[in-house]
This record gives structure tokens, sequence and C-alpha cells, in this order.
């Protein structure tokens, strides 16, 4: 059984962001995958070890801070779930939430980012559409995954998001599963894959 | 220079009505000529704002109309609700030195122009009648938009808002101003489980516990309370009791009052006026007979070849009012068809942002009395990904270009009712396709 979480749904609700989730257990179903969602909230206490497939998107500034505060006490653990090669997607704004884990560093600026967005990404074949509706970018570091056509890559440059093993972090709207079925695709066969892996061992 | 914007302005309204056309320019150029022309008028004893994210014309002409029975009153019934527009209405009634010379002012005002608006005309009574989700690349998030209202409410502004909302009572924990509330009461309507995703609040402002509903009248709307501290609903003196959207009524003080239609919004905006005109000191029939008046409207649907049309005008990227239509649609039974498109999303910007598609709550209309969902317009297959995501089955989907493309199969289709959940301006090429031609 493939476990998703799906943090903080109730405060992070900008943006129409779960057509995410909707879009992944949509193409888990249609490849026969057993799989279970849960909702993670303020309240809760989170095992990440239980997890393959973590997702968090955008929300309004105050209620990221509020699941800053709540993340920040499971640094270790996130870093040991990155560092088992499970999944970890973390879209819009709430690429400002993981500065500290001192992976990648933020850019807040004084203007809003709103663009259309049109990129490649070696992950997949297809044209990456979407869009930006963000006052933070990722400032230029060394691990980016998606090359900007048209929109704002980080520090503004044509290089665009974060990863480490399977996080994925991209100041990228849409939703960008939802909207872009080939990189869809690309994370249920990777799901599926890190799952079979855990079943053997 | 004052003299001079407002003649000039005088002037480009006057041939404005010599050849039909009415705009924003007379208040464009007056402000051109002085840019402080807002702060220089002389403003009538009675001022009313109503601001918001959607129901504001509406709430606004209700207001405005009623007080018009007793009392000369300016207001830009024209709906052009930004610095410009409501020049033009100030223009259309100041005498040369800038005196407005009606006894009442009554402003729709759009919610990011309250700060330019509001510490001019420093209105009595500002009556805000929600802030939801809308427009995201121009608004953002609410957030930003509350801290522009609320940053330029005058201080002796009496504010009137929504109970139901908990997010509106952030204005009372942030302000010292006096507030009057409104609510629309537990009804046929209203429902236990929460039924929406993505909605703006579930915490409490004041400790960010998750707030617990007794019941819900729509998305975050209801009575709510938190489990940790006294932040709850209180009931308030205006409630609109025994809602009635078929008869399209509910009563208040016992009257039963015309709400001017079949959605829960025209309750709320009948209710948001009704608080309003009770401030002027008017007496309450009169405002009964007057709301009564002014509400009663003929049903919208109509008939042709036995099955029964209506068209739901809805705001392009503003989830909630999709959300209303919908929550409208799920309470009928009968078999239908649902029409979804539009011919554009925005025209104030060209980005192309559909994010809000997934904000509606477009599952609920996957139930046995949907026939066929028929998509039309520019974003037809992005409607159509987004209602597969909803697992609503590709074949009850059909995709067209436009509605006349698609009008031979919905009027030979099996459903008896047809609703269009419909940007406005799709609603006319609605009831072009379908509306029988008078003989």
């Amino acid at each position: 059984m493939i476990k998703i979480a799906h943090l903080y749904p109730e405060l992070l609700t900008l943006y129409g962001e779960n057509g995410n989730i909707k879009a992944l257990t949509k193409e888990l179903t249609k490849n026969k995958q057993k799989y279970s969602l849960t909702n993670i909230n303020l309240e809760d206490e989170i095992n990440f070890s239980e997890y393959d497939f973590i997702y968090i998107g955008s929300g309004r500034p105050k209620n990221l801070e509020l699941v800053k505060n709540h993340l920040m006490k499971y640094e270790k653990d996130i870093l040991t779930y990155i560092n088992s090669h499970k999944i970890l997607l973390a879209t819009g704004n709430a690429l400002s939430i993981f500065d500290f884990l001192n992976l990648y560093e933020i850019e807040k600026y004084p203007e809003f980012i709103t663009a259309d967005i049109k990129a490649t990404t070696p992950l997949v074949k297809e044209e990456i559409k979407g869009f930006q509706n963000t006052e933070w970018l990722i400032k230029n570091c060394d691990n980016p995954f998606i090359d900007i056509i048209e929109g704002y890559g980080n520090s503004k440059t044509t290089k665009e998001g974060y990863y480490k093993n399977n996080f994925y972090v991209t100041s990228i709207i849409g939703p960008i599963l939802a909207r872009n079925p080939k990189l869809n695709n690309y994370f249920v066969k990777l799901l599926i894959s890190v799952n079979k892996d855990k079943n053997i061992i | 220079m004052k003299i001079l914007a407002i003649l000039v302005g005088k002037i480009i309204i006057l041939i404005g009505k010599i050849f039909h056309k009415g705009s924003s320019l007379p208040g464009k150029v007056a402000l051109k000529i002085y840019p402080d022309l807002l702060k220089n008028f002389q403003y009538p004893s009675i001022r009313i704002v109503v601001t918001g994210s959607s129901g504001k014309g509406s709430t606004t002409k209700l207001i405005a109309e009623t007080i018009k029975n007793t009392k000369t009153v300016c207001y830009n019934s024209s709906g052009a609700n930004l610095s410009w527009g409501i020049t033009t209405a100030l223009l259309e009634h100041a005498s040369l030195n800038g005196h407005i010379k009606t006894d009442a002012l009554v402003l729709e005002v759009d919610e990011r122009y309250t700060k330019t608006i509001l510490p001019y005309i420093k209105p009595d009574y500002l009556v805000i009648t929600n802030l939801t989700k809308d427009q995201p690349p121009r608004q953002h998030y609410i957030d930003l938009v509350y801290d522009d209202i609320v940053k330029s409410i005058p201080k002796n502004s009496l504010i009137i808002t929504n109970m139901d909302d908990p997010y509106l009572r952030n204005f009372a924990k942030d302000l010292k101003n006096k507030i009057v509330y409104y609510s629309l009461a537990k009804n046929k309507y209203s429902y236990k489980k929460q039924i929406f995703e993505n909605l703006n609040i579930y915490h409490c402002p004041y400790c960010n516990s998750k707030l617990k509903y007794s019941y819900y009248n729509i998305e975050t709307l209801g009575n709510y309370k938190c489990p940790n501290c006294s932040f709850t609903y209180e009931e308030p003196q205006y409630i609109g009791k025994n809602l009635d959207l078929t008869k399209m009524t509910f009563t208040i003080n016992n009257e039963i009052i015309n709400i001017g239609g079949d959605m829960l919004y025209n309750a709320y905006n009948t209710l948001a006026s009704y608080t309003c005109l009770a401030q002027l000191n008017l007496d309450f029939t009169s405002i009964n007979n007057s709301l009564n008046n002014l509400n009663k409207l003929p049903s919208k649907d109509f008939i042709n070849d036995n099955k029964t049309f209506r068209a739901i005008s809805c705001k392009a990227e503003n989830a909630s009012t999709y959300n209303q239509a919908i929550f409208k649609v799920m309470h009928d039974q009968d078999k239908k068809d649902i029409i979804i498109g539009w011919l554009e999303i925005s025209r104030r910007y060209n980005h192309y942002d559909i994010s809000w598609l997934y904000d509606i709550e477009f599952e609920l209309l996957n139930n046995s009395s949907l026939n066929k969902i028929y998509v039309c317009g520019i974003d037809a297959l992005n409607i159509k990904q987004r209602l597969l995501l909803a697992n609503i089955k590709n074949e009850k989907i059909v995709m067209g270009e436009n509605i006349a493309s698609i009008k031979e199969k919905v009027l030979h289709s099996k459903a008896s009712k047809v609703y269009g959940i419909l940007n406005f301006d799709y609603v006319k090429p609605f009831e072009e396709a379908f509306k029988k031609k008078e003989e």
C-alpha cells in the first residue's frame, strides 16, 4: 500500500493546489495501485517514516509561518526522509517553508511575481505549463530541475526549483501535476518504484 | 484647478449623454486635471460605502433605491467602482465648487480601491459583504485585500458585515469601530459536515485552534465556535430566518421579505442591505416594502420544448460564486444537463491562470441526477480535465467550441432541466441559443 500525506490542507489552501493530490491519486487508481491519503494538520503529530509521498502546497503567509513553526521540530526526520529517497513535493510559495533545512536559500521580492509558465525539465519530455503567483523565489542554487522558457527562475534566472534525491521544490502552480499529465505520470511511476523497493526491503 | 476639473468633467458627461455613451472618462480626465479632487468634494451628510469580493452591486442598488424613496441620492449605478467611475458619479451631482448636492451618497467601491476612496469620503456606514478568493493574479490572497480595507477604514465609520463568516470577525479583532452584524439562520439547505474544500478559514482568528461548526450555510459561513477560547458565533440583531429559495423569501422580525433570486447570495445581499438601512432610522415597514418591491423579480427559468432552462451567472476567477451555483444545482434532483463555460477569464490582465478551477467543488455535481455536462468556450478542455479529476465519467462530458455548437445535442437530450453555470459573458449566448423567439 502506497502511503500519501497531504500536509496542512486546511491551512495551505491557495490556488487549488490540492488538484495535485487529485491528479496523483487518480493516476494511481488508473495504474491499479492501492493507496492511503492522510491529511495532516497543525494538531497532528507527523511520523515521516510512514509515508512514501508527501505533498505541500501554497498558503497565505500567516499560515505558512504557522506551518513552518510546526515543521521545524521535524528537521531531522525530514532530512532522513529525503536521504532515504522518498518523495516530497513542495509547490508554489510552500518553497518558503523549507529554508530551515539549509539545502537552499530563498528570496522575498517586494512585488508579487505573477507569470505564465512555459518550461522544460529533464524529468519528462513534455513542455511544462503553469503559473507563478508568489512573493518568494529560491536563490540561485546548484540543483534546479526546471528550465524556464517563460516566467521566472531562481533569482529570476532561467533555472528554477530545487531537488535533492526525490525532494522536489518549485514555485510553479497550475496545479502543476494536474496541468502536466506526463510530469504527474513521472511522479506516479517513481512512487510505484519507491513503494516496490520498500516492500523488497 | 478644482473648478476647472469639475467643469471639464461635467462637459464630458454632457457630451456622453448627447451621444448616449456612459463611461468613466469624465472622472479620469477630471482626476488628471486635479488629482486631489476626491479629497476636496463636500460630501452629503449621509455617506454609505459597500465593498467586498462579490455582491457589492446588488447590495448598493438595494440600499440606494430604498433611500431614494424619501431622499435624493448620488450613487454609482453603472457599477464603475474604481476611482474614475466613482469620480464620474460624483461629478454628475457636484456643483462647480465641489458640493455634492444630494441628501445621501451610496457608493460601491472595489475592495482594492478602498484605500484611495474611504479616507476622503469617510463613510458613516461601511458595508463589507464578504471577502473570498477572487482574481488570484490580481488579489493573490485575501489577507492582502483585508489589510488594504482595514487600514483605510476611518475610525468613526460603523461597519456592517456578516456574522456567519469567522474571517470577517478579524475586523473586530483589529479595529475599535462599532460593528453591526447580520446572519442567515440555520435553514433547510444548511448542512452538518463540510462539503467544500480549499476554504479561506478553518481556524480561530485569535488562537489558531480548529473551529467547530454546529452547521454550515455554505463554505465557511455558519455557526462556529472555538474549542479553546471564547471566540464564537454570536447571534446578532438582524437575522434572516425561514429561508425558502423556491419562494425566494426569508423573514426578518417575522416579516416575509423577497430576496430577489434563488441563490444564497441573494439572501445575504438582502440581509446586508436591510441591516444598513435599519441604521438610518427608516421605519421597518418602509424598508420591508421597498426591498419587497425591488426584489420582486420574475423567475429566471424559461421553458423550451418541455425543458426548463436556467442560466446562473458567476464571476470568473471567483470560486465562491461557482460553488454557490453548484450548491443550487446539487439540490435539484431532476435529471439535468449542465453547461459550463465562458468567453474569457479576465479583461484586466493577460495572465492565463486556471488554478481557481481547482478551488471549485465540481465533485458535488457527480450524482445520479446528472445526465451530461457540456463544456464550452476557451477553457473547455481545462474544465473537462477538472471534471475528470472530480471523477465525473468521460462519457458524461461533451466538449463544444461554443454554446451554439452544442445547442442541438442539448435540445434532444434526455434531461428535463438544463443549467448554465456560466461566467456573465456566456449568459446572453445561453439565452440566445435556448430561449424561444417571441412570435
